[in-house]
């Protein structure tokens, strides 16, 4: 009975569908619903299955310390500030430092880079920083203590050559 | 005279994409006045363009103006920068330009298909719109390398180059949508469900358009043919890729969701004819010059005219920078259009101006 009751109930609604034109579609549609349970979902399971991702994707930057020249023309077109070099105060040795956090992957380092194949963009995609990278307080201190470095390096060399200027003899 | 009653929808509401504050009064259900403010997301774009940004990043900070029309504000800033600077760009370039401010569109144009259908309360046509646009948006991060947020356009020409076997799957993915596109606008055209709610409400006559001066698909499902496209050929050739206006006389929901479903055809076909007669040459014609002087310029983003005006003044950084959002233009039409419809159909109107907010306050 419990089987037989739903199925004459569908059997007088099908006999009253056909009497009209909506509820026909109404129909089709009920059972492509039943046919939609049977097929594969369209989304992808994401953590589970990788998503669609190109081979030349925009990915983080590599820097190749052996090939560059100390320009700093990627740090002066680099839109968000994501690059940018510090400088030893006693030998003047430059630093290269890159936040993946703060890089929008525009590659504009790259093209206006002068040697080729020191900076390349690769395709492994950025992640996200969380509360432990705490980009705000450490990337935004290390860019200000390395434009502070640069400057205080400078400034010192100017002593420097101020003081032989002044003293050539020794 | 019946009680009055004031309802606010918004800033933050279920059937907004983005912060936009209405306040409706209405008798009997029916709408008799509106007011909107649209300032929810100022976030100084155009102060940071002018003081903190160079003129060569600036485009990369307007393309996060936008999620949905990003390409269209790097173009549209990039061709007014290369007017500052003289300059002028490769014919593969501005092919390439075209390219991805079509299979823009496309995305734009089912999302905001997708969302009239959630709002006027077609859940199952939500999800089917969503899941077939989801073409276009693997195609755009095939093409630009990246999903949104392209920074395909830069000063000078584009920033990548369209490999063959990208090429080849555009056409090729293009074969499978058609029939999809076919069914959503097989759907969107004759559901009768869907018919209760889009048709006859919302309505705009041609005269109101003309004398609100609206904008985009808003503007040409009201009969005004009015677009970018159609009417300069200064920078980007589009009647050489076979644009063709659509416009609809209706006015109504129903009429902006036809517009922008053959819309989607045409973009189709331009992308088709970009891909099979695609000039070959340079991608990037470069300069050392600084912007100097005044320009403006107009592109058509899939909302409407975006606007663009720079002044430079010979430095590295633009004295001046003006963004007029499609968006902006058409609030006064916005508004105007709920008057004398049922207090119900609101989230459907919204939905069927794709209005975006980001763009309008920047």
């Amino acid at each position: 009975m419990q089987v037989y009751l739903p199925l004459s109930v569908l059997m007088i609604r099908a006999c009253h569908a056909l009497q009209d034109k909506f509820q026909i579609e109404i129909m089709k549609t009920f059972f492509k619903t039943i046919g939609n349970l049977f097929k594969k979902p369209a989304t992808i399971p994401f953590p589970a299955a990788p998503t669609y991702k190109p081979d030349d994707y925009r990915g983080l930057i590599v820097f190749d310390e052996s090939l560059c020249i100390w320009c700093r023309r990627c740090e002066t077109v680099c839109p968000p500030g994501a690059i940018v070099f510090s400088q030893n105060i006693t030998d003047g040795k430059q630093t290269y430092h890159y936040s993946p956090y703060v890089c929008i992957y525009c590659q504009e380092c790259v093209r206006t880079c002068p040697k080729q194949g020191c900076l390349i963009q690769s395709a492994e995609p950025g992640h996200p920083a969380t509360k432990e990278h705490d980009v705000n307080n450490v990337w935004n201190k290390l860019f200000a203590d390395s434009l502070e470095s640069r400057v205080t390096y400078a400034a010192e060399k100017k002593k420097q050559q101020a003081a032989a200027k002044a003293n050539p003899q020794s | 005279m019946s009680t009055q009653y004031n309802i606010p929808v918004g800033a933050q509401h279920i059937s907004l994409l983005e912060p936009l504050h209405f306040k409706f009064t209405t008798e009997n259900e029916k709408i008799i006045k509106t007011e909107a403010n649209v300032g929810y997301v100022h976030r100084g774009i155009e102060q940071a363009c002018c003081s903190k940004f160079k003129f060569r990043q600036v485009s990369f900070v307007v393309g996060r103006v936008c999620g949905l029309c990003s390409i269209s504000h790097t173009t549209c800033y990039s061709q007014v920068a290369e007017k500052l600077l003289k300059l002028d760009i490769p014919k593969r370039a501005k092919y390439l330009r075209m390219l991805v401010i079509e299979l823009d569109r496309i995305h734009s144009h089912l999302l905001c298909l997708s969302h009239v259908a959630e709002n006027s309360g077609f859940e199952a046509l939500f999800m089917k719109t969503m899941r077939h646009r989801e073409f276009s948006m693997e195609l755009l991060e095939a093409v630009c390398g990246n999903r949104i947020q392209y920074d395909f356009s830069i000063i000078g020409g584009v920033a990548r180059d369209l490999r063959t076997d990208v090429a080849q799957s555009i056409l090729d993915k293009f074969k499978i949508f058609r029939p999809q596109l076919d069914e959503l606008v097989d759907i969107y055209k004759t559901n009768w469900s869907l018919s209760l709610k889009n048709k006859g409400i919302g309505v705009l006559s041609k005269e109101d358009a003309i004398r609100l001066n609206v904008v985009g698909p808003f503007a040409r499902a009201s009969g005004l043919g009015v677009d970018v496209r159609n009417e300069t050929e200064e920078l980007l050739p589009w009647k050489e890729v076979g644009f063709e206006i659509i416009t609809d006389t209706a006015g109504d929901v129903h009429a902006r969701n036809m517009v922008r479903l053959k819309e989607i055809y045409v973009s189709m076909k331009i992308i088709e004819n970009i891909i099979n007669g695609l000039p070959e040459g340079d991608l990037i014609s470069d300069t050392k010059a600084f912007p100097e002087g005044e320009a403006v310029n107009r592109i058509e983003a899939p909302r409407g005219e975006l606007f663009y005006y720079a002044k430079g003044n010979k430095t590295q950084v633009l004295e001046r920078l003006k963004i007029k959002a499609p968006t902006f233009s058409n609030i006064p039409a916005m508004v105007e259009t709920f008057t004398n419809n049922e207090y119900a159909s609101v989230p459907a109107i919204i939905g069927s101006y794709d209005p975006c907010l980001s763009c309008t306050s920047r």
